[in-house]
C-alpha cells in the first residue's frame, strides 16, 4: 500500500495505486521539463501509459494563480496556500487516478519546490510541512542539481530574470540580477536540507541533456522494474532477462505443441503473476 | 512566520499545543495590535449577519475607524473558489485550501495592516468557519488547524447559538432553495437539498459547540430578539473600546 506523509485526505485509498510516482525536483532553470518531455516519449515508446503533471497545471487553481502572479500583489502566506490548492486538486484527480490505472506519472516539482519556496519566503518548516502532509510518498525523487552561477548563463539564453524567480517579493531592491542569485541560492540551500530528509536521488544538472538523460533512464528503470509484471515485459536485469527467456521458451514449446494439434491458438501476450504491488503491505490505519 | 516586519504571527496557544508557536504568541499575539478584531460565528440563519452590520453602525457612530471583511471575499482568489463551486470540482480538502488561501489574502494584504494601523475590522465569518465546514466534510481537525496557524486571535469571537430547526424556518422562509456546497450535497448525505442542508448544518452546529470551549469563544442566544443580542454584542464590544480609546478617530 502507498503511503502518505502523516495525513490522508477524505476519500483516498491508498490501496491499488499500482502505478509509480516519479518527481523530478530542481530549481528554476536547473532542465527539468525538458528532461520530463525525453522521458515521457522514451518510457511510452516502451509500453508505458505516462502522465506527466506539474505546477500550476491544475483545472481550478492554474488560471487563478497565473492571474494573481500577474499582479505583483500575491502575499506569501497566500503564494503558499494558492500552490498548495493547485497541488491536491492535481493530487486527487490526476496523480492518484493514474497511479490507480498503472500509469509512470512523471511530476515536474512536487512538494519539495513548493515547501522550499515558503520556507525561503518566512514560512513556518513545521506550518508547511504540516500542510503537505497529506502529499503521497513517491517512488523516487530525481534532484537535478545545478549551482547558480551554471543557472545564470540558461536564464540569460532563454526567457530572462522572472520576476518570481528573482525572488522580487523577497528581497529589497530592484535589482533583479542580485536577487535571483540571492534568492536562487536560498532556494538551493532550502533543496540540500530537503534532499537528506526526503532522500532525494541528486543527479548533476549541470552536465549536458544526453548525460543528465542517460542517468534519468537508468535511475527510471530501476523503479519501473520493480513491479513484477513490467519486469516481465521490459525485463532489464539479469535474473529477469533470464526468466524472461526462459518463459518465452516455454511459450514457444507450447506454441509448438498447439501447433502440432493443430490447434491455431495463441498464447494470450502476458500471464501476469499476480502479487499487487510489491509492498505485500494491506490497507490498514487509515487514521484521517 | 514572518509578515514582512519585525512582527512575527504564528500559530497560537489555542490551536494546538506547539510550545515554540505559544511562546510568540504570548510576545506578539493579537492583543499586541492597536487595532481590535471583532468576528461573528454561527451557522446560516443564525442572524449573525444582522448583528454585526448593527455593530458596525454603532461603532461607526462613536468615530472610530471600522473595516468590514466578509469571508470568500479576495479579489485574486474568489474568482477561482467561484469556478470550483460552479463546476463541482471542489473536494473537501481543495475547498479548505482555497477557503484558507482566501482567508490568507485577506490577512496578508487588508486584516492584518488595517490592525496595526488601530482600525476596528469585523469580519462576518472567521476561522472557526473554517473549522466547523472542513471538518464536517471530513478532514483531519488537526491539520485544519494547523492550516490557518497564520491567522490573527480574534479580540471577541461572538458565536451566535441557534437550533437547527430555528435557522432551517428562517432560511426556508428567505430563499428559494440551497446551493451545492452549502447544503453540503458533494458528501451524498442526502439527495433532497433541504434535507441535506438539515444534516450537513447539524454536523456543523456540533463541531461550533466542541468550539466554545477550545477557542473560548463568546456565546450569544441567537433565540433572543435581535435588539436584545445586539445590546449584549455592544456591551462586550465596548469593555474592549474603551481600552483603546486612541484608535478613535477624530473628526
Amino acid at each position: 500500500m502507498r503511503q502518505t506523509y502523516g495525513k490522508t485526505l477524505p476519500g483516498m485509498k491508498l490501496t491499488d495505486l499500482s502505478g509509480k510516482l516519479i518527481v523530478v525536483e530542481g530549481t528554476d532553470g536547473a532542465g527539468r521539463t525538458t528532461q520530463i518531455n525525453l522521458l515521457k516519449a522514451w518510457l511510452e515508446e516502451r509500453g508505458h501509459a505516462v502522465l506527466d503533471t506539474g505546477m500550476t497545471r491544475s483545472p481550478l487553481a492554474g488560471e487563478g494563480i497565473r492571474r494573481a502572479k500577474e499582479g505583483n500583489n500575491l502575499g506569501r502566506v497566500t503564494q503558499s496556500l494558492f500552490y498548495a490548492t493547485d497541488f491536491v486538486d492535481r493530487l486527487e484527480n490526476e496523480i492518484v487516478p493514474a497511479l490507480r490505472a498503472g500509469f509512470v506519472v512523471l511530476t515536474d516539482r512536487y512538494i519539495y519546490s513548493l515547501m522550499a519556496r515558503a520556507i525561503v519566503r518566512g514560512m513556518d518548516p513545521a506550518w508547511i510541512r504540516s500542510i503537505y502532509s497529506m502529499a503521497l510518498v513517491p517512488d523516487a525523487v530525481i534532484y537535478l542539481r545545478i549551482g547558480v552561477d551554471q543557472l545564470i548563463p540558461r536564464v540569460i539564453f532563454s526567457r530572462g530574470f522572472d520576476y518570481w524567480e528573482s525572488g522580487m517579493d523577497v528581497f529589497p531592491g530592484q535589482d533583479m540580477y542580485e536577487n535571483f542569485r540571492s534568492y536562487q541560492t536560498a532556494l538551493l540551500a532550502e533543496f540540500e536540507r530537503l534532499s537528506v530528509e526526503f532522500r532525494f536521488e541528486t543527479v548533476d544538472g549541470s552536465a549536458d541533456v544526453k548525460t543528465v538523460f542517460a542517468e534519468l533512464q537508468k535511475k527510471i528503470l530501476r523503479i519501473v522494474e520493480s513491479d513484477s509484471r513490467q519486469q516481465y515485459v521490459f525485463g532489464r536485469s539479469e535474473e529477469t532477462a533470464t526468466l524472461q527467456r526462459k518463459t518465452q521458451e516455454t511459450w514457444a514449446a507450447q506454441l509448438r505443441e498447439l501447433r502440432s494439434n493443430d490447434l491455431r491458438i495463441l498464447p494470450r501476450t502476458t500471464p501476469v503473476s499476480s502479487g499487487g504491488n510489491g509492498h505485500g503491505m494491506e490497507e490498514a490505519d487509515r487514521s484521517a | 512566520m514572518n509578515t514582512g516586519s519585525n512582527l512575527r504571527i504564528g500559530p497560537f496557544e489555542i490551536f494546538y499545543p506547539v510550545e515554540e508557536a505559544a511562546e510568540r504568541v504570548r510576545a506578539n499575539g493579537g492583543s499586541s495590535f492597536p487595532g481590535k478584531l471583532f468576528v461573528v460565528e454561527g451557522i446560516d440563519g443564525s442572524g449573525k449577519s444582522t448583528q454585526l452590520s448593527l455593530l458596525h453602525k454603532w461603532i461607526e457612530s462613536k468615530g472610530y475607524g471600522v473595516v468590514f471583511s466578509t469571508w470568500n471575499s479576495s479579489s485574486l482568489v474568489k474568482d477561482t473558489t467561484k469556478l470550483g463551486k460552479k463546476k463541482k470540482m471542489l473536494t473537501a480538502a481543495t475547498f479548505s485550501l482555497i477557503h484558507a488561501t482566501d482567508f490568507a489574502d485577506r490577512i496578508e494584504r487588508s486584516i492584518l495592516p488595517l490592525l496595526k494601523a488601530g482600525a476596528v475590522v469585523l469580519c462576518d465569518r472567521y476561522i472557526y468557519t473554517a473549522f466547523a465546514r472542513d471538518v464536517a466534510r471530513g478532514m483531519s481537525s488537526k491539520w485544519v488547524r494547523e492550516l490557518y496557524g497564520f491567522a490573527v486571535k480574534p479580540t471577541v469571537a461572538f458565536y451566535f447559538r441557534v437550533p437547527l430547526e430555528t435557522a432551517i424556518g428562517r432560511l426556508v422562509a428567505a430563499r428559494d432553495g440551497f446551493k451545492f456546497y452549502e447544503a453540503g450535497l458533494d458528501l451524498g448525505l442526502s439527495d433532497d437539498p433541504t434535507e441535506s442542508f438539515r444534516l450537513f448544518q447539524g454536523r456543523i452546529l456540533q463541531e461550533y459547540e466542541r468550539m466554545i470551549p477550545e477557542f473560548g469563544l463568546t456565546v450569544i442566544d441567537a433565540t433572543l430578539p435581535v435588539e436584545v443580542q445586539q445590546a449584549q454584542v455592544r456591551q462586550i464590544a465596548k469593555t474592549h473600546l474603551d481600552r483603546a480609546k486612541e484608535l478613535r478617530v477624530r473628526p
